[in-house]
């Protein structure tokens, strides 16, 4: 009974069928990669853009061959649209950023949009050794508009890595603006530099240096 | 008798010492120091110090740690640099007891305990997977929780980073001849122990080159990011993970600018230390 009306495709039983079909294969896909909500809990937030790269990158047979050119593009793409260059360029520049052009600033962010990209990519490049992204409890005023999200990235043949993300709150939601992997802040660890170079060669000297790098 | 004994073992390993003294003090040339740095007064002898490790490491440890990571399949790899991992964290645990961190040397205890036998003699890492977290300790650390401030930056000869606190429980604990490496000096067959030295240093070299990769990926100095990482790094040890509820943050990095220029505050944002929580007071001064 049932089959004979599958094999008639006019019958209501049958478009409900695939109608059932295709939104269980839309769900499956939508698993991959859910949306993510700036606006959400900082930790749900970190948590969906961690594993949606995370997902993306076990996916792609380039990136688990080590493949780094693609790795920077899947970090491009998943990654750099949650992470607010500007802060991180401004806060590693410190004292100096003041004495920058406007123009000479954004010069520098996107000199330094290279770095930050292999950074992240650096974290995530052995995706293959990592099995999960575990969001560790919220510590501090969950109100506050500069927060630390603490995250353990748990690997398949070693101990866990402890990775820290430092957001801060815009009318647009979180974005994150500072990264700490086992102890070590990816800001602090820049502002020596960047003082060393503009102290050398100036604020241009430094967008030079950072280009060379980015080649 | 004893005492005897052991004067001279100590002063035996002392005069191993003297060659590496005098080695400090002749690359200690003069380099140029472009932005001094608080923490590193001594960055000009560094920076010779740094290229000549760096040029040994270049010439024979870096070729060495290539080679028996290609030739060497992975699970050994693994399987080796675990059971001088699980050594290590013995040593970390007894250091947790000094610094009276009982919680997290009771922790590291069973971890080694359980990796030593389940994981058969530490050779597959079972407590990680079974979420175990490893807590890296040494004297160095153990010195910083006792209250010693880091002084100065220096880089070791052939050992690379270090302070003046670190390179002392360095030297303390060679003196003591206590360290992760005691179960192996204990081996009475001398050319099996140096074996197995041997193969402990080129596992380190080897777990370490892919940060090196990513440090010539990254860095714009190598000198400075690694000293600035090696520094950072240190002190988020010796702060730990222990939480004080009032200042949750304790270790954040205040960002805001520390000179004496008025602050000009035209960007529509805040600045970075009206952000930050409010006892960052405590937070190391930035450089």
């Amino acid at each position: 009974m049932i089959f004979s009306a599958l094999r008639n495709r006019s019958t209501p039983l049958y478009q409900f069928c695939l109608v059932l079909m295709l939104s269980l294969v839309l769900a499956t896909a939508a698993q991959a990669q859910k949306p993510v909500d700036p606006t959400a809990a900082p930790n749900d937030f970190v948590q969906t853009v961690g594993n949606n790269a995370l997902e993306v990158l076990r996916q792609e047979p380039a990136a688990q061959q080590g493949d780094l050119n693609r790795i920077n593009q899947l970090v491009d793409k998943y990654v750099l649209p949650y992470v607010n260059l500007e802060k991180t360029t401004r806060l590693a520049a410190g004292r100096y950023w003041r004495q920058a052009s406007a123009q000479q600033q954004k010069n520098l962010v996107e000199a330094f949009k290279g770095t930050l990209i292999r950074t992240y990519s650096g974290a995530l490049s052995k995706v293959d050794e990592v099995s999960a992204l575990q969001i560790l409890p919220f510590r501090g005023d969950a109100n506050a508009d500069d927060v630390v999200v603490r995250s353990s990235i748990s690997q398949r043949n070693g101990p866990a890595v402890g990775v820290d993300y430092r957001l801060e709150k815009t009318p647009q939601g979180w974005k994150i603006y500072d990264l700490n992997v086992e102890g070590i802040w990816l800001i602090q660890n820049y502002r020596n530099q960047f003082a060393q170079q503009i102290n050398q060669n100036g604020i241009d000297g430094l967008i030079d240096a950072l280009n060379r790098q980015n080649r | 008798m004893d005492n005897n004994t052991t004067r001279t073992e100590t002063s035996a390993r002392l005069s191993r010492v003297a060659p590496i003294v005098a080695l400090t003090a002749f690359v200690a040339g003069c380099a140029h120091v472009p932005n001094p740095s608080p923490q590193d007064p001594w960055e000009s002898y560094n920076r010779s110090m740094y290229q000549f490790n760096d040029a040994f490491d270049k010439a024979l440890f870096k070729p060495i740690a290539t080679g028996y990571k290609q030739l060497t399949p992975e699970p050994a790899r693994t399987c080796i640099h675990n059971i001088f991992a699980n050594m290590a964290d013995l040593w970390s645990s007894v250091n947790s007891f000094l610094q009276g961190r009982g919680h997290d040397g009771v922790n590291m205890l069973g971890r080694v305990l359980f990796n030593s036998t389940m994981g058969l003699g530490g050779c597959i890492d079972v407590a990680s997977m079974n979420g175990s977290k490893r807590i890296v300790n040494d004297f160095g650390v153990t010195l910083g929780v006792w209250g010693f401030e880091p002084g100065p930056y220096v880089v070791l000869p052939f050992l690379g980073s270090s302070t003046v606190r670190d390179g002392a429980g360095i030297g303390a604990m060679f003196a003591a001849g206590a360290s992760s490496y005691t179960p192996v000096m204990a081996i009475d067959n001398i050319p099996l122990r140096n074996t197995i030295l041997a193969v402990a240093a080129v596992d380190l070299r080897a777990s370490l080159l892919d940060a090196d990769d990513l440090v010539d990926r990254i860095a714009l100095d190598r000198y400075s990011f690694i000293r600035d990482a090696y520094l950072q790094r240190r002190n988020a040890l010796v702060k730990g993970n222990q939480v004080d509820p009032d200042n949750p943050y304790g270790t954040l990095p205040d960002y805001s600018d520390d000179d004496d220029l008025p602050d000009y505050s035209d960007d529509d944002e805040a600045p970075a230390d009206q952000a930050a929580p409010p006892a960052s007071g405590t937070a190391p001064a930035t450089q």
